[in-house]
């Protein structure tokens, strides 16, 4: 890999990457940092520098997640999924996240809602290839919050892959994190034939109420 | 009392049947006897406010549209209002895995999107090619959000749902966190593939997609088996497992002809197809230093064409047809569980009975056509246009303008004798042209400079779920017709409406930008109405006292 002959070791280049799409609506922010790796990448990791509101690191949390299409196994109706779905860390915590793919196809554990002039564009972002791992660290703000945690590529998140990180005492779960959530929008799951049924049953209703209305 | 009550009710029931609904012999007895009706006028024109166009073509902010040379790949101008990412197509052309750490960047690509290794026969350019494409959906729904995730439109506020092919990028598939909006790598139609004739390519299949699917090459000189013995034709049922959600595949050929091709997912191809898992696959002539554009993302204008190309035309264009049975793909948008889906896709729906509603060249229907998928040409210029009809139906192509030339059907070249010029060229379903575009001004190559539409004339195709224009128009547009942000300088009427969602959505009169007295919509007839409501009215009340006059007699 082209990379490896540049730096030649694990963290490979440190990458100022210029707006990608045109029109971006996100060029005022400060420029993102990536650092790709082997098969995937780490952008906006900070291990170092705490948010302003924080003195100083609180504590250290560590996650090794997996990922895959197998971790939709027990949750009826998605496609892939996360090892875990709920992160909850201390306030101002340093969170190290170990991120496994174990499918063969791409897969991203990405935070949205961190403090911009610290994490451009509010990301926090792990991104690893089919097969490969990545780790990368990052330092939460000191409010009660709930972040979402997600699969951006296209129909990941909708189909199973999201979770939450909840700092402190958080702010309320996530709508459509499976094992944790229910979706916003429900499918409806009733057999065919309902309609006749419902009839039937205003027609029962009605031959009840004509039979007892000497009661009333 | 009650008697009376009805005989009030009868009477105002037969005063207000309007005088239209009389008799026609009573009525010309009557202007016999009277003459006719005075005059009154009929409703005024009311005239449809409020649709604000969005803007016809943004400003090029990062100069994509210039012509460059990036990491030594030089890329010609777009001169069209949108243009590809140029970093993008030096990653293709260069190799993902070999070109500059700033330019991949750049390109947002991965580093092995697009990998390029040996120069097998020691001509120059790389030999082997191994591409990576994943599968994505545009405009699928959502457990939370009222409106489709990874946003698509192929006009203003159309957007069925799509699943293409996509080479492989890095973060998110939107244009930021704000935007709903996909990325400008994630489109309609899947990228053009390009390939030397004997390159060794290998095409991996990283399905990410909640469904299962396959590559078939169609028309690509590739075995029935590969190297292992495993099926290499993408057909389900004789060739191999499909790909399932999660997992690979890697695809090998090594093609011994050229010529302009195809390729498409062949699980359950009636729906699979049809939802844009498909794209051309042309193989190029051997050369010297042959360094070609891998990936030519929606099709369109080819920036870094082949030497072959070069040698012979001016330009190269890539123009996929397809069309849309909304039915079909907003089936997607209307439910989220993946077993839903595929029972609503593959069972509920019927393609026998389709009916097409929406018609794209190039993934855009017009006006979206006119921002990235025009035919730019100067005169006295030799054009290529590579056509694949990705529909269901066939297409009678007609160029304004021009008599286009066929050189090859389905990537064969046709002997020079046979090479037969017209202005409408017939594409079956799936079926690829190579048609020569002579722009020298002799009354039958070319009339001389201006803006030509070029569409199939079966005229539905022109329309956007019946209206028009709209569908796959787009033109041959000459350069001293483009202004200087590549959108045509028009003569006639403003095309504000066909920049409202309002004019697709059939509400906006079509001529009332400039007639506006004679084609705005006509007003309510107030009176008429208000004669239907008194006559429903009296003649319910009639009922219900009727009901009561006849229980009353009967006890």
């Amino acid at each position: 890999m082209r990379f490896a002959q540049i730096a030649g070791g694990a963290l490979l280049a440190t990458l100022v990457a210029p707006a990608l799409a045109q029109h971006d609506m996100m060029q005022h922010d400060v420029m993102r940092h990536e650092v790709m790796q082997e098969g995937g990448m780490v952008m906006n990791a900070n291990a170092e520098t705490p948010p302003r509101d924080c003195e100083q690191v609180s504590t250290d949390h560590a996650f090794t997640v997996h990922a895959g299409a197998e971790y939709a196994d027990g949750y009826p109706g998605t496609t892939f999924g996360y090892s875990q779905r709920e992160f909850v860390v201390e306030p101002c915590s340093r969170v190290t996240v170990t991120f496994v793919n174990d499918d063969d196809v791409r897969h991203q554990w990405m935070v949205h809602g961190l403090p911009r002039y610290l994490y451009p564009g509010g990301m926090f972002h792990v991104e690893a290839n089919g097969g490969t791992s990545q780790t990368g660290s990052f330092i939460v703000p000191s409010d009660d919050r709930t972040y979402l945690v997600h699969c951006d590529l296209t129909q990941h998140m909708e189909k199973g892959m999201k979770a939450q990180l909840v700092v402190g005492r958080g702010s309320g779960d996530l709508w459509a994190i499976p094992g944790v959530s229910r979706g916003f929008n429900r499918d409806s799951y009733l057999p065919s034939g309902t309609g006749v049924l419902m009839i039937l049953a205003a027609a029962l209703g009605i031959a009840l109420a004509w039979a007892l209305r000497r009661l009333f | 009392m009650r008697k009376w009550l009805l005989l009030a009710l009868v009477v105002t029931a037969l005063i207000s049947v309007p005088p239209q609904w009389y008799p026609r012999t009573w009525r010309a007895q009557w202007a016999d006897w009277f003459g006719a009706s005075g005059y009154r006028p009929l409703p005024a024109s009311v005239s449809v406010e409020g649709a604000v166009p969005e803007p016809a073509c943004l400003e090029d902010l990062s100069g994509w549209r210039d012509g460059q040379t990036i990491d030594g790949v030089s890329i010609l101008p777009s001169p069209t209002c949108i243009a590809d990412d140029p970093y993008a197509i030096a990653a293709f052309v260069r190799g993902t895995n070999n070109v500059s750490a700033a330019t991949l960047a750049a390109s947002g690509l991965t580093t092995d999107a697009v990998e390029k290794g040996a120069d097998l026969d020691g001509d120059g350019d790389p030999d082997e090619i191994h591409i990576r494409l994943e599968v994505i959906e545009l405009n699928g729904g959502s457990p939370e959000l009222p409106e489709p995730a990874a946003q698509y439109a192929i006009a203003p506020g159309i957007m069925p749902g799509f699943w293409t092919f996509a080479p492989k990028f890095v973060g998110m598939a939107t244009e930021n966190f704000e935007s709903l909006n996909a990325r400008a790598s994630l489109r309609l139609p899947s990228p053009a593939i390009r390939v030397e004739q004997g390159d060794r390519i290998r095409i991996t299949l990283e399905n990410g997609h909640y469904m299962p699917h396959t590559v078939h090459l169609h028309g690509v000189d590739h075995p029935f088996v590969d190297v292992n013995g495993e099926g290499n034709d993408g057909v389900p049922f004789t060739s191999e497992i499909p790909v399932m959600p999660g997992a690979a595949r890697t695809y090998e050929v090594q093609p011994r002809t050229t010529g302009t091709a195809f390729y498409h997912c062949h699980v359950q191809p009636h729906v699979h197809v049809m939802m844009g898992l498909q794209g051309l696959f042309v193989v190029e002539e051997n050369r010297p230093n042959n360094w070609l554009q891998t990936l030519n993302v929606g099709a369109g204008h080819v920036r870094a064409p082949s030497q072959a190309v070069r040698e012979q035309y001016d330009r190269e264009y890539d123009l996929h047809y397809l069309e849309i049975d909304s039915d079909l793909n907003t089936r997607i948008q209307r439910s989220n569980d993946p077993r839903l889906i595929t029972q609503s896709m593959h069972r509920d729906y019927d393609i026998t009975d389709a009916t097409a509603d929406y018609f794209t060249l190039n993934g855009k229907s017009f006006p979206y056509t006119f921002r990235d998928s025009l035919v730019v040409v100067e005169p006295n210029e030799r054009v290529k246009l590579r056509v694949v009809n990705g529909g269901m139906n066939p297409i009678a192509l007609h160029t304004h303008g021009h008599k286009v030339t066929i050189t090859h059907r389905d990537g064969v070249a046709s002997p020079p004798a046979a090479r037969i010029t017209r202005d409408v060229v017939s594409l079956a379903p799936a079926q690829r042209l190579d048609l020569l575009l002579t722009t020298t001004n002799d009354g039958i190559n070319s009339y001389g400079s201006g803006i030509w539409l070029f569409h199939d004339h079966g005229e539905r195709a022109v329309t956007s779920d019946g209206i028009g224009p709209g569908g796959h128009i787009s033109a041959i547009v000459y350069e001293d017709y483009l202004g200087p942000n590549g959108w045509p300088e028009t003569l006639g009427v403003s095309w504000d409406p066909y920049f409202t969602e309002a004019y697709y959505r059939k509400e906006l009169p079509i001529w009332q930008a400039y007639a506006p007295n004679l084609f705005t919509d006509a007003g309510v007839d107030v009176g008429f109405l208000l004669r239907l409501i008194v006559l429903a009215a009296s003649l319910g009340a009639i009922g219900v006292v009727g009901l009561g006059l006849l229980e009353r007699t009967r006890a």
